[in-house]
């Protein structure tokens, strides 16, 4: 180009044909939408750390299975929240504490602020003893309670508004140990334990948790899934039957955390240390929470190993869009060297080529990405090979014709005549030419990309650590997720492949309406 | 070049075509044996069990799978001898693990998977031709534009998927609400207290045919619906085509009705393109549908495959894959010579 005087950026050769490719482009209504759709799906994979609320990874279990999501929960107003329910979880206040049995003076309390020893507020239950002191060794019949008749605890209760059973209950305890005297000797662990109970208003104790040694200085968190037979005991009595009567008084529960002596102390092999031992034991309780879980988890429910479906579907966007793009540019690539060189040269060379392209057509082509896909292993990279090995043959023959329409054409003669190489001809000159054509062959190759991933992933051919939205669908069907009536298991993931493929196919027909000369003379 | 040379030409061409798939299939199978060096044997036989058998009974079973282990070249050359005497004779050899002949499993499943291929490509076919002529006498009305986007929906839509919405629809939530008045079972090709009543019932193969027909119901519209889009698109785009030809102008220069115009020379002369295609598709209609069949549970060789495949049972595979590809082969071959008689156009060469 020759220039004289201002040229304006906007006379660019590149600028003139992109404005009016978008000229004709935004007629097209269904074109805008899939622009737009694919933004939205871009920006998911993108933020997908920010939106997800939990780990992605499926076997990462955060609540029962197949809970429903929380907004159904509108439709079920006497339905289990799920929430935290300790009133006071990090013991910002002194809980007070009780004492159990007759000794004297053996049991103490304190609370400690922020400022305190651990740098957070804590409870302290203390337990000190001086060798000889009376202590009193009973054995439960329930086997609920611990072996001393004679322990400290301190407690939290919380209202149950509800009259159902929560699905399951998890509590988080953090406790921290300190020993003196001859309880920091060897077998000082042993000497006791720190319990939790449910103690429901009938006044009935039911053990859900008793510690082992080893125990440390440092606040160390447990968390304790409470079993059927845990929650049957400490809600049942709080669930009215069907007259409406129910077996506690009050809609309260009492957790109660304790510290007791073992029966250990009173005979340790066949010593006694009870006769010799002198010291304390501090526990220091810096958090206690519980979840009863509802029937309702999360943005969108969740999966049969009870991970969270929202941020496996979050995540499962940057599979489907990194899959789809990157097997559809290996296949172009491969697509259009093939076609090119096949169009180009013409003779033995495109017979060869095109022979092998006709032997892959008849290939079956989801049964041979089925056997790679089991061959090479489930890798991200190894499916991206296997989808692209069979996806590049429609390229090539595209190209191919196209190429053989323009070679002949005076712009590549006079290219020949000046001395320029033929790769160079075939890929300044004749390739920006057939490019056009090419882009609609691309957005609906991704779209076959695409479904090409979610079907092996079905089939549990890929990464089973991997969320991604086909493997959603493989959970879902090999679990009966509907025949539990899950069916958010099922929808959503189906939803979002096929609003990500259609939104693909929408630009991709609409740039074919476009650029495709073939169309646009009629 | 005459039609006769023409058809000399291709059948040299499918021959060839033939013998690549054979021994590509060959090394297919066997690349774990030549790219990491597993036995075959391994695959099939525990390291454990190996042991415990004695080498009498373990030359049998070698020969029995027609294995050898520890192979080297002039082993390998032999092993690729009998796989192509045998593919060529069609004996396709033993399942590893069902220890029947290949043959006999894959003859139970066919007639299923021809059924519900068969079926719902018909369905599809119809439809999609019906649609598509319907549409294409008048491109760009809303009409047409409506029946398009339905079509792309139907091309994004994972076909699995579909299955499953409709299992779930009308096997699971229907019959619960209608109280089992809507009621579809989930999954499977017959009920076997049917299968078992049926063989003492004097009407029992009805009542078979009854039962397979309600199991078809459901993946035969799931495949239906996926193939429609495609049959419906190209009939379209083939008649909006063939109604901008000359001989179009002059047959309604000739003051010949709109539908004569689009029925007896648009139709007639789009369906042309459209045969190859539905050649083609019954070339495959062998080849299954794994992921539906999958989802439904359904008795037939697409699930097979899969299933093979998972378990290693690598003489069904290579079976399968072969009987599809010759197929396939098969099918073109017959699309190509379909077309060249069907239209005086073409010239052979």
């Amino acid at each position: 180009m020759t220039e004289k005087g201002k040229t304006d950026w906007r006379d660019s050769n590149w600028y003139i044909g992109i404005t009016g490719f978008w000229f004709e482009f935004k007629k097209h209504k269904i074109g805008i939408i899939g622009i737009v759709v694919l933004l939205m799906f871009v920006g998911m994979a993108i933020t997908a750390p920010m939106l997800a609320t939990h780990d992605p990874s499926p076997n990462n279990k955060v609540a029962p299975s197949f809970l429903a999501p929380s907004w159904m929960s509108l439709f079920d107003p006497t339905g289990v929240v799920t929430e935290q329910r300790i009133p006071d979880p990090y013991f910002t206040s002194n809980p007070g504490y009780s004492i159990v049995g007759t000794t004297d003076g053996q049991f103490s309390s304190a609370h400690g602020d922020e400022n305190s020893a651990y740098g957070q507020s804590h409870v302290n239950l203390t337990w000190s003893y001086t060798a000889g002191s009376e202590l009193n060794f009973t054995e439960d019949p329930e086997g609920q309670l611990p072996d001393s008749g004679d322990f400290i605890y301190t407690t939290q209760t919380f209202d149950w508004e509800y009259d159902r059973l929560p699905s399951d209950v998890n509590i988080t305890l953090s406790f921290g140990t300190t020993l003196t005297g001859d309880f920091a000797s060897e077998f000082g662990g042993i000497m006791f334990r720190v319990f939790i109970w449910l103690i429901d208003s009938s006044g009935d104790w039911q053990k859900v948790y008793q510690s082992n040694p080893p125990y440390q200085h440092d606040p160390l968190s447990r968390r304790i899934d409470l079993n059927y037979f845990d929650i049957a005991a400490g809600w049942r009595g709080m669930v009215a039957d069907a007259d409406g009567n129910q077996e506690d008084p009050l809609d309260e529960l009492t957790v109660a955390i304790g510290l007791a002596p073992t029966s250990n102390f009173e005979t340790f092999i066949g010593d006694h240390p009870w006769e010799y031992y002198t010291g304390s034991v501090t526990v220091s309780i810096t958090e206690l929470k519980m979840v009863p879980y509802g029937d309702y988890f999360g943005l969108l429910g969740t999966t049969d190993k009870g991970a969270d479906a929202w941020s496996q579907l979050v995540y499962g966007s940057r599979i489907s869009l990194i899959i789809g793009i990157l097997a559809t540019a290996l296949s172009t690539i491969v697509g259009v060297v093939v076609g090119m060189t096949a169009g180009y040269f013409g003779g033995k060379t495109d017979e060869i080529l095109m022979r092998i392209v006709d032997f892959l057509l008849v290939i079956p082509g989801l049964p041979l990405m089925m056997v790679l896909a089991a061959f090479l292993g489930p890798t991200i990279q190894n499916i991206i090979v296997v989808i692209s090995i069979l996806g590049w043959t429609g390229t090539s023959r595209l190209i191919r014709s196209q190429v053989m329409a323009e070679k002949n054409k005076a712009y590549v003669e006079s290219a020949r005549a000046i001395g320029a190489s033929d790769t160079y001809i075939m890929y300044r000159h004749i390739l920006p030419n057939v490019t056009p054509i090419l882009f609609a062959d691309i957005t609906l190759g991704v779209v076959g990309a695409i479904l090409s991933e979610s079907g092996l992933a079905f089939l549990g051919l890929t990464d089973p650590s991997e969320p991604s939205w086909g493997r959603m669908l493989a959970d879902a069907q090999g679990t009966g997720g509907f025949s539990a009536g899950a069916w958010w298991v099922v929808v959503f993931p189906g939803l979002m492949i096929t609003i990500i493929s259609l939104a693909f196919t929408f630009v991709g027909h609409t740039l074919d309406q476009v650029l495709n000369p073939r169309l646009r003379e009629r | 070049m005459g039609l006769r040379e023409y058809v000399i030409r291709r059948s040299i061409y499918m021959f060839l075509l033939v013998v690549a798939v054979v021994c590509f299939n060959f090394f297919l199978f066997r690349l774990p044996t030549l790219v990491l060096g597993v036995s075959p044997v391994d695959l099939m036989i525990s390291e454990e069990l190996r042991r415990n058998l004695t080498r009498d009974v373990l030359a049998q079973l070698y020969t029995r799978f027609g294995l050898v282990p520890d192979p080297d070249i002039f082993d390998w050359i032999y092993m690729f001898w009998r796989y192509i005497v045998n593919m060529f004779t069609g004996n396709f050899g033993i399942s590893f693990v069902s220890q029947k002949p290949v043959m006999d499993e894959l003859m139970a499943r066919l007639p299923n998977t021809l059924l519900l291929m068969g079926t719902s490509s018909i369905v599809s076919i119809i439809l999609g031709i019906y649609t598509g002529v319907k549409v294409a006498a008048d491109p760009g009305s809303r009409k047409d534009v409506s029946a398009v986007t339905v079509a792309l929906f139907i091309y994004a839509l994972p076909i699995f998927w579909l299955g499953m919405m409709l299992l779930m629809t009308f096997s699971f939530y229907l019959p619960a609400l209608t109280d089992g008045f809507i009621n579809f079972p989930l999954g499977g090709t017959i009920d076997y207290e049917v299968w078992v009543s049926a063989k003492t019932d004097p009407l029992g193969s009805l009542v078979i045919a009854a039962n397979i027909l309600h199991h078809l119901i459901l993946p035969m519209i799931a495949l239906g619906v996926g193939g429609y889009g495609g049959y419906f698109l190209y009939m379209r785009n083939n008649l909006i085509d063939v109604m901008t030809e000359d001989y179009i102008l002059t047959a309604r220069a000739k003051g010949l009705d709109e539908n004569q115009v689009l029925y007896k020379h648009g139709l007639k002369n789009a369906m042309l393109p459209m045969v190859t295609i539905i050649a083609m598709t019954f070339g495959f209609l062998i080849n299954g549908a794994t992921l539906t069949e999958t989802v439904f549970n359904w008795y037939g060789l697409g699930r097979y495959i899969f299933e093979s495949l998972f378990i290693l049972d690598y003489p069904v595979v290579q079976a399968i894959f072969m009987i599809i590809a010759i197929t396939a082969i098969l099918a073109n071959f017959i699309a190509d010579l379909l077309y060249g008689v069907l239209d005086p156009r073409i010239k052979y060469g």
